[in-house]
């Protein structure tokens, strides 16, 4: 990441540096040097505050020690004392002995595939619905989608449990077709359901504004050329909104690999993922080391789908 | 022992987990390789030793780390009293009383966890003036002295008061009542629904009524360590429970996780308390103060005959009292006594419990009949109320060294994996 932002300003200052230069030619304008390139403090200022820092205290917990007497995390700044037994320790626990970390990574990934595909094809459906279809409702609609955020996400999740619970509506309906299911119990599927609940508004709306603003002569020409509607689709509107997909599939699958709460609420010990193990390392007195290398895990883990997408997008800005 | 993570430790929790970030002047601080020195990781200059681990068989008592306050200390006018509790583990209007009858303010600090609480207290991240460890942290808070000792003629109550055994000889984390003063008392038991289970069954099925698989689904068990493991070792035989037998920790593991897997059960702090009486369990593990707590969450119209509590008269069970201390940083030494001995107090001290809390105090006033005479304690909870002979033959969680502490937490991470 701090890769990435190097990259960016140094292109800024190159371009802003030949901007400044034309703009001193045609009008006699003139910024100093260091204007263009002084747009990046903001943003570099909160990686460094809100991520570097942040990120290298979480190192130096993991790579750190306990207090011999309490049993608290006892961070270690200097990284010439690092110590990476714990680290060591930690990733043996993935797969060696009990592997007791092996099926909550397995869960994690299963869980985290299933919703962000379940997010894709309904949110796709209700983008597609809205952007193309929905006429003077359109707004309704998005306004729709985004009033269940003027609510707290827990007091939203609360209405779940008791929608779930065994004398729950949920367990009244499903009671005409079979015997009433303990929802809450440590159900895959009731925490895959509410990954998705949680963040299905967030795959929409990049595929509505993606989807709204293809150019209605592109189908036009598409179905003049003699594609059907299904060939249309999959030919014209399905490429052109990949770029949209990506994004999608990005912002709902980041957070869902490090979400702890939808499983503390809907789930049980039995469907914990890897952030449930590290909320639950934190709590636990001398296993701070421990939760600070998991969290260095988890964000190896999602740097994977991380670089998977910057690389199609660059790909994509080369096609264009 | 996370029972205080009580009513809203759900909000407090999703709300982010509380890793302290330690301050500026802790790292500039920094200069010697942390927790390498024995006197303890850069904190206070110790004065005392390292002390022995306290258990019922073998009480200790601190040394004193200086002296107590003189009693002719003025209590410290207009103050700002900071109190640093677990999360809604006192009631506000016996606070306001307080704030009321001194003519000061109190600013209100909680954690969510014993873990977290002490973390913040040791990297000087809060410095209150009272302060509400588990009896297991005691010995270490003095070693590191971060507690003060107690002026005992500022706290009358603690002598009129209170059950005669926590001041002579005093509790056996603490003899003689040097730092400590109880705060609340519990047993660890099984509530129940008295709606779907009978009396009798119940006493007959004791621990197994969290096994049985006619409650499948509908059973709750305790998000701590200590109790969870410590209830699944009684109901094994093992009566030890600081053990640091592995195969008796890992049996008690496999206990847990038949509950969490072949009866579709729930490892949650709010099952008594909140859930039970909702309907949503039929059986879970409580302590005492949680289901008499439980007639507050009656949905309307439900009478409190609808809560149960077992636990044993026949055998020990577990048993246990959290305290208050005064920290050495605090700024209102003097007033903080008087806030102990004003909770200590019969009005007080018993409004705290009877109107809201749940949780008793170690009053010799609040006889078990009377309790249930006055309409604090539902009729049925009788077993819920705690008597003083309990203490005696009581199953107490004392403080286990780390490498026994190990053995508990590793089995502990693995259940909440799921197995």
């Amino acid at each position: 990441m701090a890769g990435a932002e190097a990259t960016t300003s140094t292109t800024g200052e190159r371009r802003g540096a030949g901007r400044a230069d034309e703009a001193a030619g045609r009008s006699g304008a003139w910024f100093p040097r260091w204007y263009w390139p002084s747009f990046t403090v903001p943003g570099t200022a909160w990686l460094l505050v809100l991520f570097v820092l942040p990120f290298y205290t979480v190192m130096s917990v993991a790579f750190g020690t306990v207090d011999p007497l309490f049993r608290t995390p006892l961070p270690v700044y200097q990284p010439w004392w690092w110590s990476f037994d714990t680290f060591g320790e930690t990733l043996r626990k993935f797969y060696a002995g009990d592997a007791i970390y092996q099926e909550p990574l397995l869960r994690t990934f299963l869980y985290v595939i299933s919703a962000s595909l379940l997010c894709l094809v309904i949110g796709y459906a209700v983008a597609y619905y809205t952007a193309r279809y929905a006429g003077r409702f359109r707004i309704v609609i998005l306004i729709t989608l985004v009033a269940p955020f003027f609510i707290s996400y827990l007091m939203r999740i609360y209405a779940w449990q008791s929608l779930l619970q065994p004398d729950g509506y949920i367990n009244d309906v499903w009671g005409l077709v079979g015997d009433p299911v303990t929802w809450l119990a440590g159900r895959p599927v009731t925490v895959i359901l509410g990954l998705v609940y949680g963040y299905i508004p967030f795959m929409i709306l990049p595929l509505y504004g993606s989807l709204d603003r293809i150019d209605q002569s592109m189908l036009e020409a598409g179905r003049d050329l003699g594609a059907g509607p299904w060939q249309t689709f999959r030919r014209v509107t399905l490429p052109m909104s990949k770029p949209a997909i990506l994004a999608g599939l990005v912002i709902v699958s980041l957070p869902m690999f490090g979400d702890y709460y939808t499983n503390d609420l809907l789930g049980s010990e039995r469907t914990s993922m890897l952030g449930n193990v590290i909320d639950d390392a934190v709590s636990q007195s001398g296993r701070g080391p421990e939760a600070g290398s998991l969290t260095i895990v988890l964000m190896l883990i999602v740097v994977i789908p991380m670089i998977y997408y910057l690389r199609e997008t660059r790909r994509a800005a080369g096609h264009a | 022992m996370e029972r205080r993570w009580s009513r809203r430790q759900f909000l407090g929790r999703a709300a982010g987990g509380a890793l302290a970030v330690p301050s500026l002047a802790a790292i500039l601080a920094a200069c010697q390789k942390p927790g390498t020195d024995t006197s303890g990781g850069g904190g206070a200059e110790a004065t005392t030793g390292p002390i022995p681990i306290a258990t019922p068989e073998n009480p200790v008592e601190l040394p004193l780390n200086g002296e107590p306050i003189a009693t002719d200390t003025p209590i410290e006018a207009g103050a700002t009293l900071q109190v640093y509790n677990w999360i809604d583990y006192m009631y506000k209007k016996t606070l306001k009383a307080f704030e009321e009858e001194y003519d000061v303010t109190i600013e209100w600090t909680t954690f969510n966890n014993m873990e977290e609480g002490v973390q913040k207290l040791v990297a000087g991240q809060v410095q209150p003036d009272v302060f509400f460890p588990t009896t297991d942290y005691i010995s270490r808070l003095v070693e590191r002295d971060l507690i003060q000792p107690l002026n005992h003629e500022l706290i009358p109550n603690l002598g009129s008061v209170v059950w005669p055994s926590f001041t002579d000889p005093g509790p056996f984390y603490d003899l003689g009542a040097r730092y400590t003063v109880p705060y609340t008392i519990y047993t660890t038991g099984v509530a129940y629904r008295r709606d779907r289970v009978d009396d009798a069954d119940a006493v007959a099925q004791a621990y197994d009524l969290l096994w049985n698989p006619e409650y499948a689904g509908e059973i709750a068990y305790y998000d701590s360590y200590r109790d969870a493991i410590g209830m699944a070792l009684i109901r094994n035989g093992v009566t030890d429970t600081n053990t640091n037998d592995p195969a008796a920790i890992d049996a008690a593991k496999e206990s847990i996780l038949e509950i969490v897997n072949d009866l579709d059960g729930q490892i949650r702090i709010n099952g008594t308390y909140a859930k039970l009486p909702e309907g949503e369990f039929t059986v879970s593990q409580s302590w005492s103060g949680d289901i008499v707590g439980a007639q507050w969450y009656l949905p309307k119209g439900t009478s409190w005959d609808v809560l149960g509590y077992w636990y044993p008269d026949d055998e020990p069970g577990m048993i246990g009292n959290d305290t208050i201390v005064i920290p050495t940083t605090a700024q209102n030494p003097r007033l903080a006594h008087e806030f102990l001995n004003f909770f200590l107090s019969e009005e007080h001290g018993t409004e705290n419990f009877a109107s809201w809390n749940g949780y008793q105090p170690p009053f010799t006033s609040l006889e078990p009949a009377n309790l249930i005479d006055e309409g604090i304690v539902p009729p049925a909870l009788d077993r819920a109320v705690v008597t003083e002979n309990m203490f005696t033959t009581g199953l107490i969680q004392s403080q286990l060294p780390p490498e026994d502490d190990k053995l508990w937490l590793d089995a502990w991470a693995e259940i909440q994996t799921g197995g």
